[in-house]
Order: structure tokens, then C-alpha cells, then sequence
């Protein structure tokens, strides 16, 4: 398998806000970028986007690695800071899920 | 339930009974509202009582229409959230007349269609009681249309004892458990506070401003305060208590909710629909387990599944077919609830059985969302069920068979935009999968 870097992750994750954005009529959404909040004061998304674009993710990491992993974990939950407030934590934490699980 | 209340309201004058995005309304105000609202009633010189639909929020207007209402012995069918589900439910219930609240100013409308109240009101007409009209997920995608005795509802909250701690208001004006949190507020005299919207930034800043000391929540929106930053941004010092409910409180959530929050007491609630809220005790601030400790409420567990028999229960469905299975003869409610019985006549509320999904403490059926989906045209078929989830205890999912033809990357952004035009958000799938086949049958795509 190629290397997943957190390059391509960071790029899956704006791709994938990009479709949410035309999804939800939330064209801002494209013009995200690492900094920007998935969840909390000034997040586009309310908690049920923040799922949906969890759970497209997760299909996208699997046709890009053939890796499936859940990105809401117990282990994500108990973090002082949320893997889910910005986009680039959010690569951070998918990279690591990638790498720490099997083919 | 007038005079109680109405000595209420005079005791408490000047005092802030509510506080939301319309502003600040005193005991006073209410009691204004409630006049007016009243008159407007009376106007109407209605011979027998009749059904009300009363569409709104947790704000001044819906409240002193609820009172209006009560205290002239009408049914009254509080409804919130998704105006595309509401058709169905006003169908539903039979309602004659419609109250739109905003704020402080409210609408009425008659509802032509519907000349007389459904027969199923009629024990509570002879009682001269008032009705209260719930509605719940049903299992054919017809929401199911439960009547309480609001009279009898009403008189539990009489013998509050006064405080000033203010609360705020989370779970919905059409829902038991937010009905619950308004009237124990009011009861007491002290204030209810009402965020913006239901999210967790919301939340936090109107706690923030009011001081809000008592926060009713699922376990999933305590989850997404934390998750979100703002039980740390925010100043959140006013804070003495949280009650939850609704859904199971998973024990890691507890445990990082008593390191975040180290002098709020954690109190669980319980109630259904069908029985109203029921009294507890959490023994154990650091466990799940509770214990009921309501005079009004029996209960036994058969079979893991929790069986309720309550003084405030439902007189019923209003369609009998609904409590097939639901009641048994002697008046037991089957709550669906998975138990596990603890130490010291305690319990610990595990999930569901069977088919109910509870996301975030909002429960749906999956059959409400299967027939949206199935009426989209490039689908063959599809099943809807909940996949435990770490942010919001339970997420839709959806199953689909599309056509050959079909996009599936297009198809999947039409089957969520189709599911958040005609339900409520909750109901939206957040994942859609494509298959071959699903398994099982539920509905049947008719072509």
C-alpha cells in the first residue's frame, strides 16, 4: 500500500467538505482550510453534519487504503482536545487511525 | 391547575419566569399573556371542549396558550421542530384549531376539515380534564398519537417548593421531557432559559449570560459540549446541577463530564411519553445506576425489558391498533427499554429492543425514513437502521439498492436533501451505503 500521509488526508477532507458544502447549500464550506472549525462557536456544521461528514470520510479513506476505520472513537472522545474542532486535527487523527489499523 | 398557578404567578410578579431570544418575560408578563390569551379563548365560545394544535417553542406566547388551555379543558397537541412533519400529525390527532406562537405574539386559525374531536378524548371530556397530546416514532412511518391527562399532569407540579436556580431549556416544547423542565421551572418560580438554538455554542452562551445553575441534557449534547471547547471557553461557574436522560449515559462520558464539571452534582432522569416523568435517585453520583423513588410509579423488569405502571400514564393511543402489544390488560407499559438490575433496588438503563434508534435522545422509527428514501426514483430498495455511535449514541444509517443507472455520489446527496425536507433533522441518515440486496423486509417499493 502507498503511504497514507497527512497530506492526503487533509486534501480528502476538504474534498469531502467541498461536496458537503454543494450537499447542504453551504458553498463556504469549499473554501476551507486547515484552520478551519468543524464543530463548536463559528463551525458551519451542527453535530448531525459533523457525523455525516464522518461517516463520508471513513467510505473515502476505504476506497483510498482499503482500510476501514471509525473516526469517532472512544480514544478520540477522551482527548482534552477534540480531534474534531478543526480540520487539521481532524487529518492528525485520521492518519493516526490509518496507520494503526489493518489491511 | 388555575389557582395554584395563578397565586404562582402573582407571588412571584417581577421575577424573570423566562428569558430567550425574544427577551425577558416576568411572572407578571406571563400572567398578561395568559389573560390574553384566555380572552382570545373565550371569543371563541366554543360549546364542548375541542383539539388544539399548538405549534411553537419554549417561549411566552405557546406558554400561556398551554395554560389557556388547560384550565378551559381542551386537548392540546404541542408541536416543535420540522414544519414538514406537522401536516401528518395535525391529520393525526384531529386537531380543530390551530395557535401559532411567536414570542409574544400568537396566531389562531380554525381547521376546517376537522369538525368534531376524536372519540378517544371523550373519557377525559367526561372528567371535565384537559388533554395533553404527545406524538412518538411509529413503527409503520404514521407518527403515533399518545393523550395524557394534562389536569392530572399539571397537579404533580403543585407542591414545588420555591427556588431561584435558573434553568435551561434543551429537549423541546413537544417533547415530555422539555414539558417537564418548563412547568418544574415556573412551578418553583424561578427562571427558564432559552438558548438561541439547541447547539452546543448556543447553549453555553446563554448559560454564560444567565447564570444558568440546572442543565437538563442527554448524555449526547453533554458529549458535544465537551467535545466542542465550551465547557472550557465558557464561564459555566453558575452551574450546579445536571440532570440527564433520554438515552444511556455511557460510564467514560460520566467520568470525563465529573472531571470537567468537579462541583456539579449529576442527577439521571427517566421518563417516557406514555408514562410522564418519573422520580429518581441516583445513588451513586459516579454510576448509571438509579433508582425510582416515585409514589406514582410501579415498576418491574420482565425479561430485561423495563414494564411501567403509572398514576400520570397515557389514557391511551389515540389510535387503538398503536398499543397492540404496548399496554398489557392491567395496565403495565412495555417501555422498549433494556434493563440491568443493580445493587440495592437499583437499575441501569442499557439501550433498546428492538427497532427504535436513538439519536442523541431523539428517537425515530426506521420505517419514517425508509419511505422517504424509497420514494426517490433511482431507488430499488433500501433499510434504515442505528449503528452505535461516540459522538451521538446512535446514528442513521440507510442501506440502498440504486438503480444502474444512478450516480452514486449524486444519488447519496438527493436521498440526505429529500430526508431533510421531510423529517426532522435527527432523521436525516448520516451514513447511505450502497448494496446489492438488503436484508429483510419492511416496505415494499411499489413500482
Amino acid at each position: 500500500m502507498v503511504p497514507f500521509t497527512r497530506d492526503a488526508a487533509v486534501r480528502l477532507v476538504l474534498a469531502r467538505l467541498a461536496l458537503l458544502g454543494q450537499e447542504l447549500g453551504k458553498p463556504a464550506l469549499a473554501q476551507a482550510d486547515e484552520q478551519t472549525r468543524l464543530f463548536g462557536e463559528a463551525s458551519p456544521l451542527d453535530s448531525i453534519g459533523l457525523v455525516t461528514l464522518m461517516a463520508d470520510l471513513e467510505e473515502d479513506i476505504f476506497q483510498a487504503t482499503g482500510r476501514r476505520i471509525t473516526i469517532a472513537d472512544e480514544k478520540a472522545m477522551s482527548r482534552l482536545t477534540s480531534p474534531f474542532r478543526r480540520v487539521g486535527l481532524l487529518a492528525d487523527h485520521i492518519v493516526e487511525l490509518v496507520h494503526s489499523s489493518h489491511a | 391547575m388555575s389557582a395554584w398557578f395563578s397565586q404562582r404567578l402573582r407571588e412571584r410578579g417581577g421575577a424573570l419566569a423566562m428569558q430567550g431570544p425574544w427577551g425577558d418575560c416576568t411572572y407578571a408578563d406571563l400572567e398578561r399573556l395568559w389573560q390574553a390569551a384566555r380572552a382570545d379563548l373565550q371569543a371563541l365560545a366554543l360549546e364542548e371542549p375541542a383539539v388544539f394544535a399548538l405549534v411553537g417553542e419554549h417561549e411566552p406566547a405557546a406558554v400561556a396558550w398551554l395554560f389557556a388551555l388547560a384550565e378551559a379543558g381542551h386537548a392540546v397537541a404541542p408541536l416543535a421542530g420540522n414544519l414538514a412533519e406537522h401536516p401528518g400529525k395535525l391529520a393525526e390527532v384531529g386537531a380543530q384549531w390551530i395557535v401559532t406562537s411567536t414570542g409574544r405574539a400568537w396566531k389562531l386559525l380554525p381547521r376546517v376539515s376537522e369538525p368534531s374531536a376524536h372519540p378517544a378524548f371523550g373519557a377525559l371530556r367526561q372528567q371535565g380534564h384537559a388533554g395533553l397530546v404527545l406524538f412518538s416514532s411509529g413503527t409503520s412511518g404514521r407518527p403515533k398519537v399518545m393523550v395524557q391527562d394534562l389536569t392530572v399532569l399539571l397537579a404533580t407540579y403543585a407542591e414545588r417548593r420555591l427556588n431561584r436556580l435558573p434553568v435551561l431549556a434543551l429537549l423541546g416544547f413537544d417533547h415530555i421531557g422539555g414539558l417537564n423542565t418548563l412547568l418544574g421551572t415556573l412551578a418553583a418560580g424561578a427562571t427558564l432559559v432559552v438558548p438561541a438554538d439547541r447547539s452546543a455554542a448556543a447553549v453555553a452562551a446563554a448559560m454564560e449570560r444567565q447564570r444558568v445553575a440546572v442543565l437538563p441534557a442527554s448524555p449526547t449534547f453533554l458529549n458535544l459540549l465537551l467535545v466542542s471547547g465550551e465547557a472550557v471557553t465558557r464561564d459555566l461557574s453558575g452551574l450546579r446541577v445536571i440532570t440527564y436522560g433520554t438515552e444511556p449515559m455511557p460510564p467514560g462520558l460520566l467520568q470525563r463530564l465529573r472531571a470537567a464539571f468537579p462541583r456539579v452534582r449529576f442527577i439521571q432522569t427517566f421518563g417516557t411519553s406514555e408514562t410522564g416523568i418519573i422520580r429518581t435517585e441516583s445513588p451513586d453520583p459516579a454510576s448509571t445506576y438509579i433508582r425510582f423513588v416515585d409514589p406514582a410509579t410501579e415498576w418491574k423488569v420482565v425479561e430485561d425489558e423495563l414494564w411501567l405502571r403509572s398514576r400520570t400514564q397515557v389514557g391511551g393511543y389515540l389510535d387503538a391498533r398503536d398499543a397492540v402489544g404496548k399496554f398489557t390488560a392491567d395496565g403495565w407499559f412495555r417501555t422498549g427499554d433494556k434493563v440491568e438490575l443493580g445493587p440495592a433496588g437499583t437499575l441501569r438503563i442499557l439501550g433498546r429492543l428492538g427497532e427504535v434508534i436513538n439519536v442523541g435522545g431523539e428517537k425515530l422509527m426506521p420505517a419514517e425514513v425508509e419511505s422517504v428514501i424509497l420514494g426517490l426514483p433511482l431507488v430499488l430498495d433500501c433499510r434504515v437502521r442505528g449503528e452505535a455511535h461516540a459522538l451521538i449514541g446512535q446514528a442513521v444509517v440507510a442501506e440502498v439498492v440504486a438503480a444502474a443507472a444512478a450516480d452514486q455520489e449524486q444519488l447519496r446527496a438527493a436521498i440526505r436533501n429529500a430526508c431533510r425536507r421531510a423529517l426532522a433533522a435527527h432523521k436525516v441518515p448520516t451514513r447511505v451505503s450502497f448494496v446489492d440486496a438488503v436484508s429483510g423486509e419492511r416496505l415494499k417499493k411499489i413500482r
